[in-house]
């Protein structure tokens, strides 16, 4: 009987286990892209984490069964992938909140520390520009958190592949040659309704496009605040009847006010014709009559 | 029966070799020859036409028409003068010939026996591969289709003043210049022909039967109305057949004058009734309006040409 | 033999269509060799990144040619026909997002597909003359990137490519003459958007086609490399057909593929700067993603000064290519296990984090600048 290390049997898993869902997440996330949420945080993180529960068990309970199989030679007991999605999931919530600080922690004194390096570096011992400053330090606080980092995750594998092995345990074994396991976890795959399963998925993808393009904005979400339309951007202007009436009341007015004072200057070019005065040499007076504003109806 | 490679070759009176080679004639694509190679004879291999084989017993042996002593009179092979067929392309040589000896057979890896496995997959990468392309199409066509068909332009442009008309019932050029400007490009300036006719009461009954004529936009509400008591008309410029400029002519046939389109010879009266030509209907009446002092104001329609109907384009 | 009366109903339409193919074209004998190709050790998902690159190339071409119906290459038209593509032609942004993102994506893929031939050390005999076209093509797929990046002429377009056209006229004995011949000219204007433009659609297009082809002939030629190590039992157990078993895991590589390209548009749609002018103003230019490892390194002072900046932009890069293309008959060792072959696993790896750390240099770099 073959045996693996936790470590091993953990990212043997896992790695197969992600990749499986991530083509269904991915689908999600472009929805509600489109829907203008982000996947990655807020009411969109939470949308994504609550539909990739379902996805992950399935994918789980693949995953792991076709490493036991071909890797074990044994095949666990039904409900397993539910089962062991739930442990992976409790181990987790304790597990990674407390990696995230550790790391966390670690950068941030690997990245003072490094500081304080490059300082006295560039004090006492030679001179470091800009450049090789930026990479030098990178490289150093940056290869100390990818170790710890690493380690970290070596310990999370261990403890997904534990609990994998606590399944191994109650598994049945699997009599045949490699042939015949590699046959069983590729049947694994193939579903015992095949047209059900190929008229659900393509059923479901055309309704999903269709969302899709109901989502999908028809101009560009981020549009540049200088761009010029082509077309007039139709600004409804409410419409005030009594402003209306108004300005015609003021135009109106001028326009009596400006025909009372050419009539004036008419007479007074009469009187000052038959009494002779003094040729006042005003152009504007002489010019052209000019015809006193109509007020034209404008078509419609 | 071909005969097949390897087969035993006999003559009249005993076995002398087996075939070793087959000629094919690359026109005919029948075997010309077959070449056998002698029993205990080293490399000797003697050309041998197909008629000289009397008869297939099997496809394991056949039989020569000849005697084992006139046998040596088949000439030697030159095997400088053939090429094999890894070295030419014979088209359909296949489905005539069938030299092998046996089939080929290739086993199948066990994950691959058994069909559920097989279709399961590739109806899948089918179905897989129609969901990459379908969200594609909806948008893909819209935006391809963005510029078709665009809104209606109802601005009114001023093309001249009535006076130029000195005579009823003839038509009169009126030529204005208006801007275009299409998606991203600058604003050009396009010279454009409109036919006025100045009617007499009985012509204009003719042009609007007494009734108002509606121009609509393209959600139906009406942009302007003519009425049929003012006695000015303004065609469109372009011949409703095809869209040709056409003009006012005086002709031998109508010494009065007619719109007459050079391109297919449509011929219209003073009314826009169609007279003669492949014209599909009457001359284009376009919104116009007057003003106080006589200018003449249009709404420049494009209709589409060649079709009974009143179908506006832009 | 018995004969069993004919039960089977007439052949369908579509059978008689095919079958008046097959009859002239041998179709089915075509398509079962192509289709029909054992896999030994089983198809897998690593194998997909070469389909894949084909894939995106696809889109790029159907996104590219849609983007034509649109874009103008003068320079008066150039920015506004793009900004008209961006925000009035119906999910104009949409398909000008994805031809830019897609080139990204396209950029990963030929590194993620270069990493899979290095490691699996499918470069050595007999499939030297595949890895050697197959560099050709990484060649086309950057010179893709750089020629398409200035079609939009504005700011970010035209100072990254000045910069770049800079840095080639430093060849040595035929810089000056490349520079210009890409230019068109002593400076930047009409005549290179025009150049840029024709190499971009026609001649790198047809080129990629045809190199790709090639590249595929070889390959089946040669037949799949196959996994590096395992008995010959358990590659026999996992061996399966091209079709429908390698095909199925490409096309969920593409995909994904697709989506992630897709959700890229959408999370960082196109936004351009002002239209180019001859002057950068407050604007510092940086090239594409892809080339900002380059980019950082170009910023060490031992690539200053003029023989400086040639070891750096001509001499290592140029020295690296010629490494790789000598690779396949310099390493002739018929062993492909990467775990058995510690230079290439070692090289790989410190190419890699080298090409991490400077291009996340260039990145914190900025912050210096701002």
């Amino acid at each position: 009987m073959k045996s693996l290390s936790n470590t091993k049997l953990g990212l043997l898993v896992l790695w197969p286990t992600f990749w499986t869902g991530f083509p269904l997440k991915l689908v999600i996330s472009l929805l509600l892209l489109a829907g203008g949420l982000h996947p990655w945080e807020g009411t969109g993180l939470k949308f994504l984490l609550l539909l990739s529960i379902p996805i992950d068990m399935w994918a789980l309970g693949l995953c792991a069964r076709t490493v036991l199989l071909e890797r074990l030679h044994v095949e666990p007991q039904p409900g397993f992938g539910v089962r062991l999605w739930w442990q992976w999931a409790l181990f987790s919530i304790l597990y990674l909140p407390l990696l995230y600080y550790i790391v966390g922690a670690v950068v941030a004194t690997a990245q003072s520390l490094s500081a304080s390096i490059i300082e006295f570096l560039k004090q006492n011992v030679v001179t470091i520009h800009i450049a090789e400053q930026i990479t030098l330090d990178l490289v150093l606080w940056g290869s100390v958190a990818t170790l710890v980092l690493l380690l970290l995750l070596g310990g999370w594998f261990f403890g997904l592949g534990a609990l994998v092995q606590r399944q191994v345990r109650v598994a049945v074994h699997k009599d045949g040659s490699f042939q015949d396991m590699v046959s069983r976890w590729d049947s694994l795959r193939v579903p015992p309704d095949q047209g059900l399963l190929l008229t659900a998925f393509t059923g479901g993808g055309v309704v999903l496009s269709l969302i899709f393009w109901g989502l999908l904005p028809v101009t560009t979400p981020h549009p540049h605040e200088e761009y010029e339309y082509t077309y007039v951007k139709k600004v409804e202007r409410p419409v005030h009847p009594k402003e209306i009436l108004k300005k015609t009341k003021k135009v109106l007015a001028k326009a009596k006010s400006v025909i009372e004072e050419l009539e004036k200057k008419k007479k007074e070019e009469k009187k000052s014709k038959k009494t002779g005065g003094d040729v006042k040499i005003s152009p504007k007076a002489n010019q052209g009559k000019k015809s006193p504003p109509s007020l034209k109806s404008k078509g419609v | 029966m071909q005969p097949k490679l390897t087969a035993k070759a006999r003559c009249t009176d005993k076995e002398i070799g087996r075939i070793s080679k087959v000629i094919v004639d690359p026109l005919s694509r029948e075997i010309s020859h077959v070449v056998i190679q002698v029993n205990h004879g080293g490399d000797r291999e003697r050309k041998v036409p197909i008629g000289e084989i009397q008869e297939a017993v099997s496809e394991e042996e056949v039989i020569l028409k000849c005697t084992s002593n006139e046998f040596d009179q088949f000439p030697e092979i030159d095997r400088d003068n053939y090429v094999t067929l890894k070295e030419v392309e014979i088209a359909h040589l296949e489905e005539h010939l069938d030299v092998e000896p046996g089939e080929i057979l290739v086993p199948l890896p066990t994950l691959e026996r058994g069909m559920p496995r097989r279709t399961f997959f590739a109806n899948m990468t089918h179905a897989v591969g129609a969901m990459i392309a379908l969200p594609l199409v909806f948008p893909v066509l819209k935006y391809l289709m963005k510029p078709m068909y665009r809104t209606f332009d109802n601005s009114w442009f001023n093309i001249g003043n009535v006076q130029k008309i000195k005579k009823e019932n003839i038509g009169v050029q009126y030529k204005f210049t208006r801007g275009v400007k299409e998606a991203f490009m600058p604003e050009e300036k396009v010279t454009k022909n409109v036919w006025v006719v100045k009617t007499t009461p009985q012509v204009l009954e003719k042009v609007y039967g007494n009734k108002e004529k509606k121009f609509e936009d393209s959600t139906g509400k009406v942009v302007w109305v003519n009425k049929p008591n003012v006695p000015y008309v303004a065609f469109s410029g372009k011949c409703p057949h095809l869209g040709c400029g056409y003009k006012w002519r005086r002709v031998k046939k109508y010494p009065d004058g007619v719109f007459l389109c050079p391109c297919h010879l449509s011929v219209y009266d003073e009314a826009g009734i169609v007279l003669d030509g492949p014209a599909p209907r009457r001359l284009d009446i376009l919104p116009m309006q007057l003003t106080a002092s006589g200018d003449v104001k249009i709404i420049d329609i494009v209709y589409k040409a060649g079709v009974k109907e009143e179908i506006r384009l832009l | 033999m018995n004969w069993k009366p004919d039960t089977v109903n007439q052949a369908t339409a579509f059978e008689k269509v095919v079958d008046f193919i097959d009859e002239r074209v041998g179709l089915k004998t075509v398509q079962a060799k192509m289709l029909n190709e054992p896999v030994p050790g089983g198809s897998r998902w690593a194998y997909a990144f070469g389909s894949c690159l084909l894939f995106i190339f696809i889109l790029q071409a159907v996104t590219g040619i849609l983007l034509m119906f649109y874009y103008v290459p003068s320079t008066d038209h150039a920015y506004a026909s793009t900004q008209y593509i961006l925000h009035e032609v119906d999910y104009g942004w949409f398909l000008l997002s994805y031809h830019f993102w897609g080139s990204s994506a396209m950029v990963v893929m030929v590194f993620a597909h270069m990493s899979q031939v290095f490691l699996w050390g499918a470069y050595k005999r007999p499939r030297e003359l595949i890895w050697l076209v197959g560099l050709a093509l990484f060649g086309i797929v950057m010179a893709f990137g750089f020629t398409g990046y200035l079609l939009p002429w504005d700011q970010r377009a035209f100072w990254a490519t000045t910069v770049g056209v800079e840095i080639m006229d430093k060849t040595p004995v035929i810089g000056d003459f490349l520079s210009r011949f890409l230019k068109g000219g002593p400076t930047p204007g009409q005549m290179t958007i025009s150049r840029f433009f024709v190499i971009h659609v026609m001649i790198l297009p047809a080129t990629l086609m045809g190199l790709a082809s090639l590249h595929l002939f070889l390959f089946r030629k040669a037949g799949p490399a196959g996994p590096f190590r395992g008995s010959p039992e358990e590659i026999k157990a996992k061996t399966d057909y091209f079709f429908p078993r390698q095909i199925w895991k490409d096309i969920i590589a593409m995909a994904s593929v697709f989506l992630i390209v897709a959700s890229l548009a959408f999370i960082e749609p196109v936004e351009l700067l002002e239209k180019a002018t001859p002057d950068p103003g407050d604007y510092h230019p940086e090239p594409e993603w892809y080339f900002l490892f380059l980019f950082q390194l170009l910023r060490l002072k031992i690539f200053g000064g003029e023989f400086g900046q040639f070891l750096g932009t001509i001499a290592i890069p140029g020295a690296f290519m010629e490494l790789l293309a000598a690779l396949p008959f310099i390493d002739r060792h018929p062993n492909r296990d990467i775990f058995k072959r510690p230079v290439a696993l070692v090289s790989w790896i410190v190419v890699m984090l080298g090409i991490l750390i400077f291009t996340v240099s260039a990145i914190l770099n900025r912050e210096f600048l701002d």
